[in-house]
């Protein structure tokens, strides 16, 4: 043991910034993404046929003018497809059945010999509608006064933690109620009330959503999909179409960009519904930007009253949420981010009484669905803009308030759990000296106006209480390990992380670690979904304990063969060691042909298959009425962003002089991705934060094009970000370690909103912090003239 | 309703061997066919079943579409297939007229530019147009060729409103010829996008100013305003305040404010009108104020 311990202390691959494993073909163009595979001349191309009202019922379809336009080899509707889907809460179906609940909601597809014909086809399909009043705003949906957009909501099937509320569109209702919010206020020497909103946002990856679905002549269907989920896709569509599991085959390449949209099933499920039809024929189904932006996917809007209050030294007292969620015209995925929502609705702070409702509301918007961060930068800009408040109110220093309020070990969270040992102090020092936070600075000319903002965040992997994941590692002749996994590469290098992990687990060197790819379902082990920010703490556990597998069987061999305990030896960068006789021999060919038993005798071991799987065991439902109960989520990653700003008095436009960020990874296994993510995820929250809108004018998008859908470019992201992290060690990690993909984009509009309330002293509803929004609430407050 | 598939249609590509050629062609398609330089805008319209057409005409390469050059008498000529990057990089434009470098190069993106032309943009009657208001200023002429010969006319008389113009049917925009800047000329373009790179313009703002007898102040000053009006403006009443009167913060504060006044802008998904009027009393301030502090120099 001796030994082992000695090789914990020294870990030569886990902590070290190796570079990705993937970056080569990414960067020379030759990766292979779905688009990139060739299929032969018998493919297909999918379109569809899509409603053009937000909210209508579906009188009569008549497909035969389709059916009969040369080159189309099948047309589908909703009456094919009656099953209804959803990963929480099966309240869709593939194609509209008797009613379309949003614009671009899918009403039938087409698969023709060309992508023309398929939409001309399209064209031809009628459709008599007969409009329905609409529901355009989450609060109004609530109310008794809003037309029903899900009549059938009490048939719905959906998983115990969700609570819809049938007669009406509340989808699901979570609740906190934490200690006596309504005695507290009257302690309160300080109280702040604000209501923030905040838009839909896309995610916009570079490549939109794309799948080819083929089904042979036995009923087998293989699914092609860009795709952040393929084993949930699996489950989805299979029990949709009725397929069994194991017929169902899916393939996931590289993915150009996910952000959440591609996890769960979206349009992948039109294609297999064509394909059904079509035995023999791949058909292939990409969509358009303009689809992807308001057909898809996207980030659910949120309207949140809050009111916080605080004693007259600062200490916070109690804390009551309103939140009202436009999860649009299907939340089956969106109930889930009401939960995360509701259970981490506090943040990062300890507060004694919290009292929260978090209210799921159908409209006849576009679909919400995961978007990195599951609900928690829309909380976040409310509650830490308020909590900034309060803190001036109280006359107490921000960072001197953040650090007295911030939860700590032993702290009970909102939903009665323990909070467990985290870093969140250093965190908040660590922003606050890189942007000199306590300096006032000044402004760089006359005519701007400087201030500075922080704010803090937590985010707890959000999931069904049971995600599992599943990991292989085979040797081969060579003595190089090849690693098999069903987490997907999305960029933020988890295929790195993963091969890091075996390496240091086997004791190979890293580059002598293959991940075996694409993820496919058919090969490669289950994994619940790309999503959480859990694959290198759920994931990276898998593989550990595969790599551990294999490592076991290796020694057990050798040790054997060379007459030893298995304890006296180890294996250092792909040789077998032994401490004790210091003999000494390479994985190569023992890993697969075994060793000979002395004397010639036969042989002994064999081709060697680690096996590892995790599944987190311990967390709890919640108390329906309370939100209450023993351990609502795994862990929670926590963090702080900061910014210094500068603000043009004549235009509104804002300049980052410097950021800061600083999350507490428990272990980076690999620093310099830790750093990237940070980057990347900043970026993205401040592009959410100054540009990202989706405007909505009665159900229609009017900016459904990167023309008027700004998103921040390099331009824009051109200022000094300081990037820490501290490593307080999650008890369940591999080597400690747990996420921060989503992490990084939580705090920023908050940050930012604090700076430009220090730069102006104006506060503004909810983002995008756009420089008209500014400059004009700077106009109307008598701030400039 | 927005189109989910928006697709390029079918449509023919010409390609005439001269200018009368592509002029009769499109006299005689009018309406269905239209000159094609860069397509960047013509493209993308065409894709979303903006712009609708049977034919796109190709004059890149016909007689003098290609020519970019500067003369002392006659000033610069710029054809109407040379591209923004060939206009921004050539030297007798940076040297003489870099206020044009400074607009062409707040459009769009360093790649759209490598085919986007001046003419184009100019062609387009877009009233956010980055180059027009500067060739506006610089008292641009446009040379034009149609089926019934060559004309001449003044940038400032060519728009009638969004993406119309004076153009005839058969009509073709050849070249525009501005001519030698003033003596001692100072401009800038001040552009608000609303991030940083290849944006549309909320507002842009093209001043230039120079040293004249003729004016009170002993200044004259040229003031072209975009994306505040149906077409591409300029700002009259403010260019007469300040040859009027000597030129002093206030004074550039009031044409500011005479700017301001003369704009009818638009709400729209880039800006409401109300910050647009704001912005173009700002930005005109902002312009006037640095291209005084190089003329007062």
């Amino acid at each position: 043991m001796a030994n082992a311990k000695s090789k914990e202390k020294n870990l030569t691959v886990v902590g070290a910034s190796v570079p990705r494993n993937d970056v080569l073909e990414k960067v020379t163009g030759s990766a292979t993404y779905l688009d990139d595979i060739q299929f032969g001349n018998k493919l297909l191309y999918a379109r569809a046929a899509r409603s053009p009202h937000p909210h209508a019922l579906i009188k009569r379809i008549d497909t035969s003018k389709a059916e009969q336009y040369p080159g189309v080899k099948a047309v589908v509707t909703g009456k094919d497809f009656p099953e209804r889907i959803g990963l929480y809460l099966k309240d869709k179906t593939i194609f509209a059945t008797d009613r379309v609940r949003f614009l671009g909601e899918p009403v039938a597809a087409v698969a023709a010999i060309t992508e023309e014909i398929a939409q001309k086809a399209c064209s031809l399909i009628e459709v008599d509608y007969e409009p329905l009043e609409g529901v355009f705003d989450a609060e109004y949906g609530a109310s008794d006064k809003a037309p029903l957009i899900h009549p059938d909501l009490g048939k719905y099937d959906c998983v115990n933690f969700i609570f819809p509320k049938p007669g009406t569109n509340i989808s699901n209702h979570f609740k906190i109620r934490k200690g006596n919010v309504e005695a507290a206020w009257k302690q309160c020497a300080h109280i702040v009330e604000k209501t923030y909103k905040i838009p839909h946002i896309q995610h916009v990856p570079i490549e939109t959503h794309g799948a080819v679905a083929m089904m042979d002549q036995k009923g087998k269907v293989t699914l092609w999909a860009s795709s952040q989920s393929p084993f949930a896709q699996r489950n989805l569509v299979a029990k949709a179409l009725h397929i069994s599991h194991s017929d169902l085959r899916v393939i996931a390449p590289m993915v150009g960009g996910g952000f959440g949209s591609k996890a769960g099933l979206t349009m992948e499920a039109i294609p297999v519904a064509l394909a059904t039809k079509l035995p023999g024929y791949p058909i292939k189904f990409i969509l358009t930007r303009e689809e992807e932006f308001y057909t898809n996917f996207v980030r659910q809007g949120l309207t949140i009253h809050v009111k916080v209050g605080c004693d007259k030294d600062g200490n916070l007292l109690a804390l009551k949420n309103m939140m009202y969620w436009d999860g649009g015209a299907s939340t089956e995925y969106g109930t889930n981010i009401t939960r995360a929502g509701g259970y981490s609705s506090s943040g990062p702070y300890d507060i004694p009484n919290v009292e929260t409702d978090s209210i799921c509301v159908y409209t006849n918007h576009p679909i919400g669905g995961a978007y990195r961060g599951f609900g928690m930068s829309e909380l976040h800009t409310g509650i830490d803009q308020a909590m900034d408040e309060l803190a001036e109110k109280a006359g107490i220093d921000k960072v001197k308030f953040l650090k007295q309020n911030a939860i700590s070990e032993g702290d009970i969270v909102v939903t009665g759990m323990t909070m467990h040992a985290n870093g969140i102090q250093q965190c908040i020092d660590n922003v606050a000296k890189a942007i000199d936070f306590s300096k006032k600075g000044e402004p760089s000319s006359s005519d701007r106006l400087r201030g500075k903002g922080i704010a803090i965040m937590w985010k707890a992997p959000a999931m069904p209480p049971n995600p599992g994941s599943s990991a292989w590692v085979e040797l081969s002749e060579d003595g190089k390990a090849t690693v098999g996994l069903g987490g997907q590469e999305i960029g933020q290098g988890t295929f790195t992380v993963m091969a890091q992990i075996a390496a240091e687990a086997l004791g190979v060197k890293y580059e002598d670690v293959r991940i075996a790819g694409p993820v496919d379902t058919q090969y490669s082990p289950y994994e619940w979904q790309t999503v959480a920010s859990r694959l290198t703490w759920s994931m990276g556990n898998a593989v550990r304990a595969a790599a551990v597998d294999a490592r076991k069987q290796i020694l057990d061999v050798v040790a054997e063969a060379w007459q030893e305990t298995p304890e006296d030896l180890d294996i250092i960068d792909g040789m077998v060691i032994s401490y004790k006789s210091e003999k000494e021999t390479p994985l190569t060919d023992l890993v697969v042909y075994g060793l000979p038993k002395p004397n010639d005798e036969g042989w002994m071991g064999g081709p060697i298959i680690g096996r590892g799987s995790f599944m987190p065991k311990y967390v709890t439902n919640l108390d329906p009425e309370t939100g209450q109960g023993p351990r609502a989520v795994v862990h929670y990653t926590v963090g702080c962003e900061g910014l210094d700003i500068e603000i043009e008095k004549e235009t509104g436009r804002i300049h980052v002089v410097k950021a800061a960020a600083c999350f507490d990874v428990g272990k980076a296994i690999n620093p310099a991705l830790v750093k990237a993510q940070i980057e990347g995820g900043f970026v993205q929250g401040l592009s959410s934060a100054i540009f990202e809108e989706i405007r909505l004018r009665n159900g229609v998008m009017t900016n459904p094009s990167f023309v008027d859908y700004r998103i921040a470019t390099t331009t824009d992201a051109a200022f000094p970000l300081d990037t820490t992290y501290v490593e307080v060690p999650q008890d369940d990690g591999p080597w400690g370690a747990r996420g921060v993909g989503e992490h990084p984009m939580v705090p920023t509009i908050a940050a930012l909103g604090n700076a430009i309330y220090d730069a102006t002293g104006v506060r503004l509803e909810g983002p995008p912090y756009s420089a008209e929004k500014i400059f004009l609430a700077m106009l109307d407050n008598g701030k400039i003239n | 309703m927005i189109n989910p598939h928006p697709g390029l249609p079918e449509l023919e590509y010409v390609k005439p061997a001269s200018l009368s050629e592509a002029c009769a062609f499109l006299a005689e398609h009018d309406g269905k066919a239209k000159p094609f330089a860069g397509g960047t805008d013509s493209f993308v319209r065409l894709r979303d079943g903006v712009l609708k057409l049977d034919y796109l005409v190709d004059i890149k390469g016909l007689e003098g579409t290609k020519e970019l050059s500067f003369d002392s008498k006659k000033g610069l000529t710029i054809g109407a297939a040379v591209t923004m990057n060939q206009v921004a990089k050539h030297p007798d434009v940076i040297q003489h007229y870099p206020n044009l470098v400074q607009a062409a190069n707040t459009v769009a993106s360093y790649q759209l530019r490598n085919r986007a032309t001046i003419i184009g943009n100019i062609c387009n009657a877009s009233p956010a147009g980055d180059t027009i208001g500067t060739c506006m200023i610089l008292d641009g002429v446009l040379n034009i060729k149609g089926t019934e010969g060559e004309r001449t006319i003044p940038l400032n008389a060519f728009f009638l409103a969004p993406g119309r113009t004076v153009l005839k049917a058969g009509e073709v925009v050849t070249s525009i010829t501005l001519p030698p800047p003033p003596a001692g000329m100072v401009g800038v373009y001040k552009k608000l996008g609303r991030n940083q790179m290849s944006d549309l313009s909320i507002v842009g703002v093209a001043v230039l100013g120079y040293p004249s007898a003729k004016s009170p102040s002993g200044y004259a000053f040229r003031i072209a305003l975009a994306s505040v009006a149906p077409v591409p403006m300029e700002a009259l009443k403010a260019e007469a305040i300040l040859s009027e009167k000597k030129i002093t913060a206030e004074t550039i504060a009031d044409a500011a404010v005479a700017a301001m006044d003369a704009v009818t802008p638009i709400d729209d998904v880039r800006g409401s009108a109300r910050y647009r009027k704001l912005m173009v009393r700002n930005l005109t301030r902002e312009a006037l104020t640095e291209v005084w502090a190089k003329l007062s120099n």
